[in-house]
């Protein structure tokens, strides 16, 4: 996960404008990767060297002499001669939009246009790579929010005016799942919702929960995107998952449990809703 | 003197000159009928003549004539050239018919480096930023129909000056013209090429000799000719601010002035046609107050460091071009208002010449509709506001006379460090301008980033979805047919003559003697400029940055 990302920022072609170059160079090292620039008059040939020597993840292209549509698919074509096509090329300069398409189809990833924030092109290529190598950046893989925490009833019909008319609270719905054998009342709360859940029937898991520990909490569902992928990052970092894909559950989402044994003992669902849902 | 007397001692001398140069108009009045005289304040007993001066007097604070625009407005001369000779021609002859008093050429990236439209390096350039010139043939090209005895005509070409300077006397020799009728200007400032531009062939020093054969040739048979444009452009357009663009423009002045001097020339023999290029930027009153420092510190300089005694030597005459840097290539439109108060900045500050940006140039080479738009809005600026009626008109405001101030009192700071690194020559060797200057650029990035720095329509005030102009696109063909032209050229000429003098170019650029006539004979005898400046690179090395 600490992995220092290499970039070599390049002014392809005879322009001397190195402002945008040096800035860039700058702004990515600030933001922790290592930035190697060549100066300026690089040919493709001795961009595509350095970037094999040089080992570096990524490549900027700087041209703001309108030469790009012959300089930035050159170096594509040598990089994939050298076999290094997973070095990952992005552009910048004067650069028209209605040329933007062309350099993409030639294996360009970005090219940002005049007034791009650095941060931007930073993230950018960070993601890029650190997506190339298998591996996600915390934040983006982190759970977004706690979608709902489940608590395991015995009545729905006794239960509810505690949280209703009590508390105050509304209900939003109540569904079967007959995934989980289970009867679901909603009930939101800010941004997200408690979860009252009545067995069906005594093979429902909450049935067996009921009997082991008593009515209460039952688990904490964390709202994530690409569930699947999450599923497969748990996997990789060696947590037992209930659910090895995701299957159906209440309100049209897409959920899998982590097995608590892998979690110091709470059940934790991940939870994808649909983004109809969501809207 | 008693500054009465100088004062009219400066009316009886303006009134005599206006017998040769008469102002435009007998009598200038505002709208509503009041009288707008020439000059403004300096018959007030506090006035600080020391400081400020008379128009066209020493120290030029307020102006380097004594009727500034009353007399002629600035000459308008739009940087004009891509693709071919034959299509910048075209476009030269255009502007001409649309009121524009000068040529400005703007030269591709090979012709800038000394290489031929077919050297591998030239791959995907030629054309693209300005007009590809191999050879003299091109040059014929390129002022097809244009009289140089009556346009002046200012060059962008610094490292292979001499050659283009060249081609342009023989153009016009085959037109009838002497080379003592030229008008017009060579860039020819490779220091702020080391530092900004990045268009440098060969190493300081042998570019410094270049440069002094360039002067001293000039002075003899081309005197009308301005032998350098000291540039704080592409400082400024580097990331510098308006007082480090001061500030480096004069020190590699100074740097030119000593090289002449130790190349044994008289400093008045020379000083007279050195040339300035400024940028117009978006502060207002700090560019208008920049202007007017420049002024007076060259003036101070030459007067009282180095002694020139020629009034003309004293006054620091300048280009602008608004700042390319500040064009967004968001809503483009936008960049109209901004090159309007850039180019009214650089109108008050005093400006002999000013180019006005077209408004899509954060995009590619302006289109025809733009260039004109940008041409018109000099010419409202001149027919319309009426800011051209009055010498100096912004002379006594507080803020600007403050502002003036500090920025000669700066400047003079980094002069000083300068002096002290052994001149802007040595400076430039150890990096020092380069790294100030990025210094500076990356914290105005960041303050743009941060949102400190507003620009309208790019971190604020954006447009979604926003419409995408109609861009100018240079032939992708032109390359090709520009190396079949060379090649053409190259199997017709006289190859033994071309051997010759190429031959004769080596011997004396290993020597002292002044290169310049030898390199007129070369370019008279169709070498190209790949080839001149090939036995240069032979002979002087090639500089590869700091």
């Amino acid at each position: 996960m600490n992995k220092t990302i290499r970039v070599l920022i390049a002014k392809p072609g005879l322009d001397g404008h190195d402002r945008g170059a040096l800035v860039i160079s700058q702004a990515l090292r600030d933001y922790g990767m290592e930035v190697i620039y060549t100066g300026l008059r690089q040919t493709p040939e001795q961009i595509a060297a350095a970037a094999v020597q040089e080992d570096v993840d990524a490549i900027g292209l700087s041209c703001l002499s309108g030469a790009h549509n012959e300089l930035f698919p050159e170096v594509m074509r040598l990089l994939q001669e050298k076999g290094a096509t997973d070095i990952i090329v992005v552009g910048g300069g004067v650069i028209p939009w209605e040329d933007i398409p062309f350099l993409e189809s030639k294996g360009i990833q970005k090219v940002f246009t005049p007034g791009t924030p650095t941060i931007e092109t930073a993230k950018f290529i960070e993601k890029a790579v650190l997506t190339r190598d298998g591996m996600k950046k915390a934040a983006e893989v982190a759970p977004e929010r706690i979608d709902h925490i489940g608590i395991a009833v015995e009545s729905l019909d006794s239960t509810l005016p505690f949280y209703v008319n009590v508390l105050g609270l509304t209900l939003e719905a109540i569904e079967e799942v007959p995934s989980q054998k289970v009867k679901v009342a909603f009930i939101k709360i800010g941004e997200t919702r408690l979860e009252l859940l009545e067995a069906l029937s005594s093979e429902s898991p909450i049935a067996q929960f009921i009997e082991k520990r008593g009515q209460g909490v039952h688990h904490v569902a964390l709202g994530v995107t690409n569930i699947q992928e999450r599923i497969d990052d748990m996997k990789a970092n060696g947590i037992k998952m209930i659910h090895d894909a995701a299957v159906p559950g209440a309100g049209g989402a897409a959920v899998a449990f982590i097995h608590p044994s892998s979690t110091h003992k709470v059940l934790f669902e991940l939870c994808e809703k649909t983004k109809k849902e969501e809207a | 003197m008693d500054k009465q007397q100088r004062l009219k001692n400066w009316q009886e001398k303006t009134e005599q000159s206006m017998n040769r140069f008469p102002e435009r108009k007998e009598r200038f009045h505002t709208s509503s009928d009041i009288e707008i005289k020439r000059l403004y304040g300096a018959e007030e007993e506090h006035y600080p003549m020391d400081s400020l001066g008379l128009p066209g007097e020493f120290p030029y604070t307020r102006g380097s004539q004594s009727t500034m625009y009353r007399a002629r407005f600035w000459t308008m001369r739009q940087y004009a050239g891509f693709g071919s000779a034959e299509e910048t021609n075209k476009r030269f002859r255009y502007l001409l018919d649309q009121g524009q008093t000068g040529l400005s050429v703007a030269f591709d990236l090979p012709t800038q480096i000394g290489y031929d439209s077919d050297h591998s390096m030239a791959r995907g350039e030629v054309g693209k930023v300005g007009v590809a010139i191999d050879s003299l043939e091109d040059m014929e090209a390129l002022l097809k129909d244009i009289p140089l005895d009556r346009v002046s005509t200012s060059m962008t070409i610094n490292a292979p000056a001499s050659v283009l300077l060249a081609m342009y006397i023989a153009v016009a020799e085959k037109q009838g013209i002497g080379a003592d009728k030229l008008s017009g200007t060579i860039q020819n400032d490779i220091l702020k090429e080391y530092i900004a531009r990045g268009t440098y062939i060969f190493p300081p020093k042998p570019s410094m000799r270049l440069i002094t054969d360039i002067f001293s040739y000039c002075q003899k048979h081309v005197p009308k000719w301005n032998t350098i444009s000291i540039s704080g452009y592409h400082i400024r357009e580097a990331g510098a601010n308006a007082a480090q663009e001061l500030a480096f423009t004069i020190a590699n002045g100074l740097a030119y002035v000593d090289a002449a001097l130790h190349a044994g020339m008289d400093i008045d023999d020379f000083a007279p046609r050195l040339a300035f290029f400024f940028n117009a930027h978006n502060q207002f009153f700090e560019e208008v107050a920049k202007f007017r420092a420049a002024r007076r510190m060259w003036a101070k300089l030459m007067k009282e460091e180095y002694g020139a005694k020629n009034p003309k030597s004293w006054q620091l005459r300048f280009h602008t071009q608004t700042g390319g840097s500040t064009l967004t290539a968001q809503q483009p439109d936008n960049n109209i208002v901004r090159v309007t108060t850039q180019a009214l900045s650089a109108v008050l500050g005093g400006t002999q010449s000013l180019h006005t940006n077209s408004r899509d140039e954060a995009l590619a080479l302006p289109t025809e509709d733009s260039a004109r738009i940008a041409l018109r809005t000099q010419q409202i600026l001149a027919h319309e506001t009426g800011v051209a009626d009055t010498v100096d008109p912004l002379a006594g405001s507080y803020y600007v006379e403050h502002l003036t101030d500090e920025l000669e009192r700066k400047a003079n700071e980094y002069i000083e460090k300068i002096n002290q690194m052994g001149g802007a020559v040595s400076a430039v060797e150890q990096g020092y301008m380069q790294r100030e200057i990025h210094h500076t650029s990356y914290e105005t990035q960041k303050k743009i980033e941060n949102g400190q720095e507003i620009i309208v329509g790019m971190n604020k005030f954006t447009i979604e979805n926003e419409p995408q102009p109609e861009l100018l696109r240079v032939d992708p063909a032109l390359g090709e047919k520009q190396k079949e032209k060379l090649h053409a050229l190259k199997s017709r000429r006289d190859q033994n003559r071309v051997s010759a003098q190429l031959e004769t170019l080596r011997t004396a650029a290993k020597g002292q003697e002044n290169l310049m006539p030898i390199i007129v004979e070369c370019v008279k005898s169709y070498c190209t400029i790949g080839e001149i400046c090939g036995v240069l690179r032979e002979e002087f090395g090639e500089y590869t940055g700091v």
